[in-house]
């Protein structure tokens, strides 16, 4: 006897392409993109979810149109099930990656070009942005001083304090890489945990580097934890 | 260098940062699918599209089988057909099952990947100070593909292509250039009759019918993808990539590693460039040529679809032959430009 699934092939393609078309729809509004993507490639993902949407809904009319009850193979319905299957469980369990983790399994983004940092003022350039002004100038004593809001996630490092990071991503989290400033963490505050976001509000400040010399360090004077940005990604 | 004290926490903690990092390769895979699927869609509907207007595929059979000419007129396609890797595979699929000459199909396959507008575009705006890349990843592209193609071509169809896709390019391949063990059907002996032969009038798929083919390939490849990602993710999340950058300034170990890591990141052609600009200053420019080649050819993503295609010995050679000339062309590149 042919099984139920095998017997309407195409409600079943139906909602198999449904359910990805719902995969990026639903990717695309509810901010999960902002967390995988970098923002050129959003709209792409939109319109292929509509395009998948627009052939579901006419593989459905094909399903209960007159005389068009199809009979597909098991190789099919295995394709059908597996890939509605997983379909579903990507829109049940959305991502929730660990930057730390993820930044502690990268190096560093070395990227030499300084953009326009130089022309903004020191408290609005973002963590970013005084990560590759401090690459292009290498002098610390240029900037000692210089006010800094920034915000971004604890990083745990080795062997030193934790670092407050970004993750840089060009095209999706798989090419993320981090870039990461040190702070003089106040004395006898307890540590903040890896991945926690936070605010800083400081200056920066000449300290004694971990391997001999000096280097820049954020010295806080206000630190305010908040939740994770909606689009934490930056390009 | 940036790295977590994680891994060094003792056992206790185990469990938990494996549980982390879980999480952290399930949004990887996701990142990587769904980077990948509006790619894969395009190249559903090239192919639907190309079943559409020529039906017979006619214009395959008269892509030339010279085997050099061949490759090259299949890259020379990618112009035309502004999809990535994963978007290829159907469309080179098409091509082969419609009775393509092999060369070709596989010069499309290797090579239209880079050689397309999009991938070129996108590789001059990662790295406009680099002109030499831009001249030296679509030229390189076409050798690797054409190696390719004149090195598969040896192993022979029977051996090299999985056995449906092998049945349907026999239906659109003229008797004569079937051997009589590998005909599943016509007349032993006799000349084909006119209506059985390739060269008969093509009919125009129906509408539903043309639908129905191209949402089962898209569920089927995007399957295959959901493997691919897995694997990749699961990869990246588990081996730290600064083991691969470690060696960046050696000439050879460089290459190697570049291509090492081409494999396992499988982002799709259109986008490694700009992947690359993040490690560009750490590596050799071998190295970083290397990686923009081997990507597109083969990865750990493209692995499972390029299994729609191939047999596995196809897989094994298509991997080894590319490897071995990106290695050679990235060495050549060091001895050119350090």
């Amino acid at each position: 006897m042919t099984p139920p699934l095998l017997q309407r092939a195409a409600l079943w393609r139906a909602a198999s392409l449904g359910l990805w078309a719902l995969v990026l729809l639903i990717s695309s509004v509810d901010g999960r993109l902002d967390l995988l993507l970098r923002a050129v490639f959003h709209p792409l993902v939109a319109l292929a979810g509509l395009l998948l949407l627009l052939v579901a809904l006419l593989q459905l009319r094909l399903a209960f149109g007159p005389g068009r009850q199809e009979r597909g193979d098991r190789r099919q319905a295995r394709t059908l099930l597996l890939t509605a299957a997983i379909a579903l469980l990507v829109l049940l369990l959305p991502p929730a990656p660990s930057f730390a983790d993820l930044a502690g399994q990268r190096p560093r983004d070395e990227t030499a070009e300084s953009e326009l940092s130089f022309v903004l003022p020191p408290a609005q350039r973002s963590l970013t942005d005084w990560v590759r002004l401090l690459r292009s100038q290498p002098d610390p004593k240029l900037f000692a001083g210089d006010p800094v809001r920034i915000s971004g996630f604890v990083l745990p490092m080795e062997g030193e304090s934790p670092q407050l990071a970004r993750l840089l991503v060009r095209c999706c989290l798989a090419d993320a890489s981090p870039v990461g400033l040190p702070v003089h963490w106040p004395a006898g505050q307890a540590p903040f945990p890896a991945d926690q976001w936070l605010a800083i509000d400081g200056v920066m400040g000449l300290r004694p580097a971990p391997g001999g010399g000096e280097r820049l360090e954020v010295v806080p004077s206000r630190i305010r934890p908040i939740p994770r940005p909606a689009r934490p990604l930056e390009p | 260098m940036v790295r977590s004290r994680r891994h060094h926490q003792p056992g206790a903690l185990a469990g938990a940062v494996i549980l982390t990092r879980l999480a952290t390769a399930w949004a990887l895979f996701q990142g990587l699918l769904i980077e990948a699927l509006p790619f894969l869609l395009i190249g559903v509907l090239i192919s639907a599209g190309a079943r559409w207007f020529a039906p017979g595929g006619r214009w395959l059979r008269r892509l030339p089988s010279h085997p050099l000419l061949g490759p090259l007129t299949g890259a020379a396609l990618g112009f035309a057909l502004p999809a990535c890797e994963c978007g290829n595979v159907p469309v080179a699929r098409r091509m082969l099952s419609g009775g393509a000459p092999l060369g070709a199909g596989l010069g499309f396959l290797f090579a239209a990947p880079v050689l397309n507008p999009i991938v070129i575009a996108s590789t001059w705006a990662a790295f406009p100070d680099q002109p030499w890349l831009l001249l030296a990843r679509p030229l390189g592209a076409v050798v690797v593909a054409v190696g390719l193609a004149l090195l598969l071509g040896l192993v022979g169809e029977p051996q090299l292509l999985q056995a449906d896709l092998l049945a349907e390019r026999r239906l659109h391949q003229p008797l004569a250039a079937v051997g009589l063990l590998e005909r599943s059907s016509g007349l032993v002996g006799a000349p084909p009759p006119s209506a059985l032969s390739a060269d008969s009038a093509p009919v125009r798929p129906p509408l539903a019918e043309l639908m129905k083919h191209a949402s089962q390939e898209f569920l089927y490849l995007a399957l295959l993808l959901v493997m691919g990602s897995v694997i990749a993710a699961l990869v990246q999340s588990f081996v730290p990539r600064s083991w691969l950058l470690a060696v960046g300034g050696a000439p050879t170990l460089s290459i190697l590693a570049l291509m090492l890591l081409a494999l396992v990141v499988s982002v799709c052609s259109s986008v490694d460039a700009f992947l690359a600009l993040s490690f560009a200053a750490q590596v050799t420019p071998g190295a970083l040529l290397a990686f923009l080649l081997l990507g597109p050819v083969i990865d750990l993503k493209l692995v499972s679809l390029l299994g729609l295609l191939f047999r596995p010995r196809g897989l094994v050679l298509t991997t080894a032959g590319a490897a071995l000339m990106v290695l050679l062309i990235g060495q050549w590149v060091n001895l050119w430009r350090l």
